[in-house]
C-alpha cells in the first residue's frame, strides 16, 4: 500500500532510531537519571517551600507583587483572589505543585533562553544554525520525545520539566533576538566612542533597552508552559493537568472543566503580573 | 446558464448515489474493530485470516477508541470487536441488555491483572551483575519489608508503587488495594499518566536491571518478553473486590482481581447473519502462555499484527483446528 511511491526510493530510519533510543537507556541511563535526581531535589525543595507559606501568606504576596507591577489596586486585589478560587475548588496543593514546575522550567528557560537570543544576534552564522532548530522544538509532536526522554530520565517531575522546556524556550530566545537586534546601532557606537568594554554595552545599554521584547519573551514562554501541563500529567507530574486527564478518560467533564478553568486561572495571574513588568517607562 | 452547474451537480449527486447503492449490493466486507493494543491488534487479525481465507468473506478495520467502538458494533458500523473485555464499561453493558450486541466465548483464559516484579529483584541475576535485593518477596504482605528496595525519588523514604493512570477502573481498585494490604505509609501511590509511560518507565528499570514494582495484566507483550513475578494476594472474594472498586471505602479488604473475562464482541445483525462464523468465535481460546510469547516476539521485532498472525497460525495449528470445521481449516492452511 505505497500509494504509488516507488518503493526503490522508499527508507525507513525507525529501526535506527529505536538501536540508538536503547544504547542509550543501556549506557547513560544511570548517569541522567542521578542528574535528574538532582534536579527533582531543586523542585521539591521549591514544591515544599510553597507548601509552607500558609495559603493567606501567598495570596498577599501575590497581592503585593501584583501592586509593585502594575500599581493598580484593582488587578492587587482581582488577582489574589483568582487564586483563591482555585483554593476554593479543593485543588490548592495541585495548584502548588504545578505553580513549582512552571518556575522551575521558566527559570531554566531564563537562564539558557536569554543568552541562547544574546547569541543569535551577536552571530549570524549561530542564528542561521539555531533558527531552525526552534521551528522543529515548536512543532515535533510532545509525545514523540517524551516516551525517551522518560526512558532516560524516569517517570514523573523530570522529564515534565524537559519536555516543557523543549517546547516553552523558543519564543523567549526569539524575542531576545528581536529585541537586541531592533536596537539602534548608533547609541552602542556612541558608547563604544565613550570607551565602555562589550560587557558594560551588553549590560548597562542593550539588555535595558531590549528588556521589553525580553519580558514579552517570558511571558510567551509561561503560558506555553502552562499550556503544556496537561502533557506533562500524560507522563506522570502531578498537579492540575493529572485532574484535566483523568476527567477527559473518564468522561467527567465537569471534573475536566474545574481543573482546566483553574489552569486558565493561574495562567491568567502570572501573565498579567509578568506583562506589567515588562511594559516600558513603568 | 445558471442551470448548467445544478444539473451538473445532481447528475453528481445521482451518480454517487447509485454507485453506493452498487456498492453495498455486492458484497460488503465484515468490518472489525481496529485494537490499538498489542493482544487485541493480533487475534483481530488471526480472525480476519481464518474468516477470509477460511470462509472467503472479505474484512476491513475500521479505527477507534475503545468506547468509540463499543457504540459502533451496537449501531452495526462494526460487526466485530475481536478482544472485548465485556461487562467493563458501561457502554457496553447497556447495548447487551439491549441486545444490540454478543459476547462470544471466552477467549483467553487466565488473563488476570495484579501487581508483579522483574524475577531479578527476588532471585538476582549473576549474568547481569544483579543481586536479589528482595529475596523473601513473595506476596503483598512482605511489600512492608522492602519499601526501600523500590525507592521513589520523588517521596524520599518511601517506596514507588507504578499504579496504573488516574482514570482507569484499576486505579481506584489499586489504591483501595495499597489500604487494605497497609501499605499507604511506606509507599508512594504513583499514578503513571499513560499506559505508554507506563509501559516505558518498566522498560527502561528492566534494561538497567533496577527494582520496580507495578501493577500490570497479561495477555500483553510484557509478560511474554520478561521474567517477571506475580505477588500473590489473598484469594478472590466478592464482598471484599466491592469494598476494592469503591474509592469512598475508608476501609477496603484485600482480594485478588476480578477474573478478566475476555470475549469476542459482534453485532446483532453479524450474529443473525453469520451463524457458521459464531459458531468457530465461540470455540476460539488463545493459550495465555503462547499468546504472551508471540505478542512478545511482535513487539520484540517490531512485526505487523498481519504477519504476526500469519506465524502464530502456521506455528500452531493444533491451537485453532480445533474451531473449525476440517474443509475450512484446510482452506486456511492452504493460504499461509
Amino acid at each position: 500500500m505505497s500509494g504509488g511511491f516507488p518503493e526503490a526510493l522508499q527508507f525507513s530510519f525507525a529501526a535506527w532510531v529505536n538501536r540508538l533510543v536503547d544504547w542509550l537507556v543501556l549506557h547513560y541511563g544511570d548517569h541522567l537519571r542521578t542528574v535528574s535526581d538532582q534536579l527533582l531535589q531543586l523542585l521539591l525543595g521549591l514544591e515544599n517551600l510553597l507548601r509552607l507559606l500558609p495559603w493567606w501568606l501567598l495570596l498577599v504576596l501575590v497581592g503585593l507583587l501584583a501592586w509593585h507591577a502594575s500599581r493598580s489596586l484593582a488587578r492587587a486585589l482581582m488577582l489574589p483572589l483568582l487564586l483563591a478560587l482555585i483554593g476554593m475548588l479543593g485543588l490548592w496543593d495541585k495548584l502548588l505543585q504545578t505553580l513549582a514546575l512552571v518556575l522551575v522550567s521558566t527559570g531554566l528557560c531564563v537562564l539558557i533562553g536569554v543568552p541562547l537570543g544574546i547569541l543569535l544576534a551577536t552571530h549570524p552564522l549561530a542564528r542561521r544554525l539555531i533558527l531552525p532548530v526552534l521551528d522543529v522544538m515548536q512543532t515535533l509532536p510532545a509525545f514523540v520525545y517524551l516516551i525517551p526522554v522518560l526512558m532516560l530520565f524516569g517517570l514523573g517531575k523530570v522529564p515534565a520539566v524537559f519536555a516543557t522546556l523543549i517546547y516553552a524556550l523558543p519564543p523567549l530566545v526569539r524575542l531576545t533576538e528581536l529585541g537586541l537586534a531592533q536596537i539602534d546601532p548608533s547609541l552602542l557606537q556612541a558608547a563604544h566612542g565613550l570607551g565602555a568594554s562589550r560587557w558594560q554595552r551588553l549590560r548597562r545599554i542593550a539588555l535595558p533597552l531590549a528588556l521589553p521584547s525580553i519580558m514579552a519573551g517570558l511571558n510567551q514562554s509561561v503560558m506555553m508552559a502552562l499550556s503544556m501541563v496537561v502533557v506533562a500529567s500524560m507522563i506522570g507530574a502531578r498537579g492540575l493537568g493529572e485532574d484535566v486527564l483523568a476527567g477527559i478518560q473518564t468522561l467527567n467533564v465537569g471534573q475536566g472543566v474545574e481543573a482546566g478553568l483553574a489552569i486558565v486561572a493561574l495562567a491568567m495571574v502570572i501573565d498579567r503580573i509578568s506583562q506589567a513588568y515588562g511594559r516600558p517607562g513603568r | 446558464m445558471k442551470k448548467v452547474p445544478t444539473l451538473l451537480a445532481s447528475l453528481l449527486l445521482a451518480f454517487g448515489l447509485a454507485s453506493t447503492d452498487s456498492a453495498a449490493a455486492a458484497e460488503q466486507p465484515i468490518h472489525f474493530g481496529a485494537i490499538g493494543w498489542e493482544s487485541g491488534a493480533l487475534t483481530t487479525e488471526i480472525l480476519r485470516l481464518i474468516v477470509e481465507r477460511g470462509y472467503g468473506y472479505p474484512t476491513d478495520t475500521l479505527p477507534g477508541s475503545t468506547v468509540s467502538m463499543e457504540v459502533a458494533l451496537a449501531r452495526n458500523d462494526l460487526q466485530v470487536i475481536a478482544e472485548e473485555w465485556a461487562g467493563r464499561s458501561p457502554a457496553w453493558v447497556k447495548a447487551e441488555q439491549a441486545g444490540q450486541v454478543f459476547a462470544l466465548g471466552d477467549t483467553v483464559k487466565n488473563a488476570e491483572e495484579g501487581w508483579w516484579v522483574p524475577a531479578y529483584v527476588i532471585k538476582g541475576d549473576p549474568a547481569r551483575h544483579l543481586e536479589p535485593l528482595a529475596p523473601d518477596l513473595r506476596s503483598v504482605d512482605d511489600l512492608k519489608r522492602y519499601p526501600q528496595v523500590f525507592d521513589d525519588p520523588e517521596a524520599p523514604g518511601k517506596g514507588r508503587f507504578l499504579n496504573s493512570p488516574s482514570g482507569w477502573t484499576s486505579e481506584t481498585v489499586n489504591s483501595q488495594k495499597l489500604k487494605a494490604y497497609g501499605l499507604n505509609d511506606l509507599y508512594n501511590n504513583f499514578r503513571s499518566g499513560t499506559g505508554a509511560a507506563l509501559d516505558a518507565e518498566i522498560a527502561a528499570k528492566i534494561k538497567l536491571g533496577k527494582p520496580v514494582l507495578f501493577y500490570y495484566w497479561s495477555p500483553t507483550p510484557l509478560m511474554g518478553r520478561y521474567d517477571l513475578v506475580r505477588l500473590e494476594e489473598p484469594p478472590f472474594d466478592a464482598a471484599a473486590w466491592a469494598t476494592l472498586t469503591d474509592p469512598a471505602n475508608p476501609a477496603p479488604k484485600g482480594s485478588r482481581s476480578l477474573p478478566a473475562k475476555l470475549s469476542i464482541g459482534v453485532s446483532k445483525a453479524f450474529r443473525d447473519a453469520h451463524p457458521e462464523l459464531v459458531a468457530v468465535f465461540e470455540k476460539v481460546d488463545l493459550p495465555i502462555d503462547t499468546l504472551n510469547k508471540a505478542l512478545a516476539r511482535m513487539s520484540e521485532t517490531r512485526q505487523k499484527p498481519r504477519d504476526a498472525a500469519t506465524a502464530f497460525l502456521r506455528d500452531n495449528p493444533a491451537v485453532w483446528k480445533a474451531w473449525l470445521p476440517a474443509d475450512n481449516a484446510a482452506k486456511v492452511e492452504a493460504g499461509l
